[in-house]
């Protein structure tokens, strides 16, 4: 989570990067799918990752979501 | 009330605190209804901001204070705002964590606070580059559970 909280500050105009504690928010968890913890949804769902993945590849996700 | 940090967290809290740089607001978003964790966390940022006087918090109703809710994009309750604190103003810094932090998140929160505290990602330049230039607004929602 650190991590997205990270990428938010570099540009918080544009990006906001929530921590969400699954068990207390179960519909949003379901909405989107979210089997293993920590898993990153990236604009509700364009893209996901799964576990805490370093820098390059999380961005790498970012980058394929965005486009 | 019962405290819900005992002394010896505290004093690792201080110990942490000791490092930060700049000043912090924690913006606790509650809601009197369907909210089983708000009091409880509400407590846990009050005992925190106790600590260190570089750290404040501010409790804002999520249907009261709904201006403040959408300026900030929050719309769950718990939700903390992690934000800077230059003088009198409090710079959005698009950090947020919907829920009580406890367990690791209690940690997590705590390198938050120094993160935001540090005014500096500490991320590469390419990447900062990428993120500054983005066409789109990017929306990251970390889902975790209490450890």
């Amino acid at each position: 989570m650190l991590l997205a909280h990270q990428i938010a500050m570099e540009n918080p105009a544009m990006i906001r990067a929530e921590g969400v504690e699954a068990t207390e928010f179960p519909d949003l968890a379901n909405q989107f799918n979210v089997r293993g913890v920590p898993q990153t949804v990236i604009n509700a769902g364009s893209g996901s990752v799964v576990g805490a993945v370093p820098e390059p590849n999380l961005i790498a996700e970012i980058k394929r979501a965005l486009n | 009330m019962e405290k819900l940090l005992n002394e010896q967290v505290i004093s690792q809290v201080k110990q942490a605190f000791a490092q930060m740089k700049e000043p912090v607001q924690m913006l606790l978003f509650a809601s009197r209804e369907n909210c089983e964790y708000c009091a409880e966390t509400r407590q846990l940022l009050e005992e925190l901001a106790a600590v260190d006087e570089k750290l404040g918090v501010t409790v804002y109703d999520l249907q009261d204070n709904a201006d403040v809710a959408a300026q900030f994009n929050v719309d769950k309750a718990p939700t903390i705002v992690i934000a800077a604190k230059d003088g009198e103003q409090v710079v959005n810094y698009g950090i947020q964590y919907a829920g009580i932090p406890s367990g690791h998140e209690f940690g997590v929160l705590i390198n938050d606070i120094l993160l935001v505290s540090g005014r500096d990602s500490g991320l590469s330049e390419a990447v900062r580059d990428f993120l500054k230039h983005l066409e789109k607004p990017l929306h990251l929602q970390v889902f975790v559970t209490p450890t």
